[in-house]
């Protein structure tokens, strides 16, 4: 049934091509007989094609032309920025601060800051107690940090040293990223601390001459767009704003000075009990500051362990009643008034005297003095009489003149102007008492400044922290006459018979006043001191004047003979071996087997 | 016609080695940025360690730390005790 079925299908299907191509011979025949039968597409149909082709070109061009044509090049321009263009901000460095010799005291190095983001971090425990070890910080910390806060940045440590910062990326932790920064670093640590003050993280001036030239040392970051390759090199750049790097700062100070004060200070504030102290070592030349020191300091490098007590520049910063420092501008107002010469006699006896119902007294009765021994002995009963014959205007211009109630202009921050009352409102006992350096405040500074005007003939010059070529133009104050007679009187203070033989230096001659104040507190005179000693060296031909200042010693002593002249001399015999001032012809028989040689 | 042709093939021949050549000085220009990228790079990181030094050198010349050395090899500072002072004729003599 079915073989003949198949073939019948076989058949039929070899008739049918048979037929076709009987057809096809027969069409081609006809048509070219006949041209009526010739097919023809219709003409639009081509032209339909065209068109939609052509309209297909124009689309195209009309996306390429808006692309790249400038209609629209952001859409391109934002991708290919995403893929290659970087915006980076460059870092300007803090400018160094050297010394008067170029020693570096401060200087910016490069650091890391590690910082996550929590939700990204994903660290065994094992790699977090790595880490929290690299960081030095508890590990149970470090897991609060990244766990507690639902912030999604979180700073882990900032400024890491970039050897710990290399390990720690070493450790391909997810979430876990590190940026640059820098990293201020102190070589002389608590020795310049108070003077050079601390930048913040962000390594912005905070406190001192870093807060003082914070223009000048601080730069302004940069921002630079950069091309980068497939490899990730960049290969162009443009500056979007060019860093401008932080300057250098050149101090006066001479770092080797710096240190003989700090130590020195350090180690009376200790013996002596004291609550601290300062020392200021100012050029007579240029006025320029040499050494600006205050104990207790503290160490830069450790922030954590910094308190606001110890931040403070007490030199420049704390006021305190002079006491008799002051006495030699008082009888310099009298001699250039031709009131007194150095020869002139006072009688101090009884060692106290009264002035409208207030006495004032010496430590004994000194009996009858001349001008030249009422400052050596110190003599507050002497000082007195001779400034009551004194018109206050007087007193308070030559006060004025060497700097109190003005804050100097030495570049510090925190300068106060320390408190000296307009003369019209003086009272005859307040003349007498100012006169000898009560109801009248200065800062250390201030009082060192001042004497400038003994060590250097007359006048003044501005004091600077900034190491400067040229010096200030002078300003007089006293006649030379005048400034050299006052020298003379305190050369005599520094004498055997004088206040302050603890001050004197083996092989030089030296001048200087010692002051012992006691301490107002809410309003009223207490029994804690500030003993003072300000003085230059050599007495003539001065290089260095040099004051000292020792607050509340309780050690038993608090004479500033007994107290701040020690330190005076140990700061005056190291520095003028520092600047190489040759001991004078006259001091050297005093050397040789003066009892001085064998000062402890 | 001809000179047409000549000048058409002639400029399609700049043209095209004008184009070459501004690829050629882009990358070059690209590899010497790179590099110049890379002295500067270097050259930050010379002077970051430069002023590490400094520093370093700040704290070994500290007057403290030559103090402590100083001590360590028994030498001791300054003291009027031990001063003797020459007048100038004196050192003028000695050897």
């Amino acid at each position: 049934m079915r073989q003949p079925a198949a073939s019948s299908t076989s058949r039929s299907a070899r008739a049918g091509q048979r037929a076709r191509k009987r057809r096809s011979g027969a069409d081609s025949a006809l048509s070219a007989a006949n041209p009526l039968l010739a097919v023809r597409l219709p003409a639009w149909r081509s032209r339909m094609l065209l068109f939609a082709l052509f309209c297909g070109f124009v689309a195209l061009a009309g996306r390429a032309f808006y692309l790249q044509g400038g209609l629209s090049t952001q859409f391109l321009q934002r991708q290919g920025e995403a893929r290659y263009a970087r915006t980076l901000d460059v870092a300007a460095t803090r400018g160094v601060i050297t010394d008067r010799n170029g020693v570096v005291l401060a200087s910016s190095v490069p650091a890391r800051s590690i910082w996550a983001i929590p939700e990204d971090v994903e660290t065994g425990k094992h790699e977090l107690a790595q880490l929290a070890q690299l960081l030095d910080i508890p590990a149970g910390e470090l897991r609060r940090r990244l766990t507690a806060d639902a912030r999604s940045f979180v700073y882990l440590k900032r400024q890491v040293a970039p050897e710990i910062a290399q390990r720690i990326e070493s450790f391909n932790l997810t979430g876990i990223h590190s940026s640059r920064e820098f990293r201020r670093l102190y070589p002389e640590g608590a020795i310049t601390a108070q003077l050079l003050g601390f930048t913040d993280v962000e390594d912005r001036g905070q406190d001192g001459v870093e807060l003082a030239f914070e223009r000048t040392l601080g730069g302004r970051p940069g921002l630079r767009r950069l091309i980068k390759d497939r490899l990730g090199r960049a290969v162009e750049d443009d500056w979007v704003r060019e860093p401008v790097e932080g300057r250098d700062v050149r101090l006066s100070i001479d770092n080797r000075i710096q240190y003989i004060a700090f130590s020195a200070l350090q180690s009376a504030v200790r013996a002596n009990q004291a609550q601290g102290g300062s020392v200021v070592v100012l050029d007579v030349a240029s006025g320029q500051i040499l050494a600006l020191t205050s104990w207790p300091s503290f160490d830069p490098s450790r922030r954590d362990r910094m308190e606001p007590e110890h931040l403070r520049n007490r030199a420049v910063t704390d006021t305190f009643e002079p006491g008799s420092t002051i006495k030699p501008f008082s009888i310099a107002t009298a001699l250039e008034a031709g009131l007194v010469t150095p020869q002139t006699t006072i009688d101090t006896s009884p060692g106290s005297m009264r002035i409208g119902g207030h006495t004032i007294s010496d430590t004994s009765s000194h009996g009858v003095l001349t001008v030249e021994q009422v400052v050596a002995k110190s003599s507050n009963v002497g000082t007195a009489k001779i400034a009551l014959q004194l018109p206050a205007q007087a007193l308070w211009d030559t006060l004025t003149a060497v700097g109190f109630g003005q804050a100097p202009h030495a570049g510090l921050t925190g300068a106060v102007t320390g408190r000296l009352r307009p003369p019209e409102t003086w009272r005859p006992i307040e003349q007498a008492t100012i006169a000898y350096g009560y109801g009248v405040s200065v800062s250390l500074l201030q009082l060192a400044h001042a004497y400038l005007v003994f060590a250097r003939d007359g006048d003044l010059v501005p004091v600077s922290v900034m190491s400067s070529e040229a010096p200030a133009p002078a300003v007089r104050v006293l006649e030379p006459q005048t400034a050299q007679a006052v020298r003379r009187m305190l050369e005599a203070a520094v004498s055997e018979e004088g206040t302050a033989a603890s001050a004197r230096v083996p092989g030089y001659q030296v001048a200087g006043k010692t002051g012992t104040a006691r301490k107002l507190r809410d309003g009223r005179y207490t029994d804690a001191y500030v003993a003072s000693f300000v003085g230059f060296a050599p007495a003539t031909n001065a290089r260095v004047v040099i004051a000292v200042m020792i607050d509340e010693p309780r050690a038993g002593h608090y004479y500033g003979g007994e107290v701040a002249a020690p330190v005076f001399s140990q700061v005056a015999a190291g520095t003028l071996r520092e600047l190489q001032v040759a001991p004078q012809g006259q001091a050297l028989a005093l050397a040789a087997g003066d009892p001085v040689n064998r000062l402890p | 016609m001809i000179h047409i042709r000549i000048i058409v093939t002639a400029l399609a021949t700049v043209l095209m080695l004008s184009a070459l050549s501004l690829v050629t000085a882009q990358h070059r220009a690209r590899d010497l940025f790179a590099d110049l990228e890379a002295a500067q790079q270097l050259g930050r990181q010379d002077e970051a360690e430069g002023n590490r030094l400094l520093v370093e050198l700040g704290r070994a010349s500290q007057p403290a730390a030559i103090e402590a050395a100083a001590r360590q090899l028994g030498m001791r500072p300054i003291d009027p005790e031990h001063t003797a002072l020459l007048p100038p004729a004196a050192r003028a003599t000695r050897p």
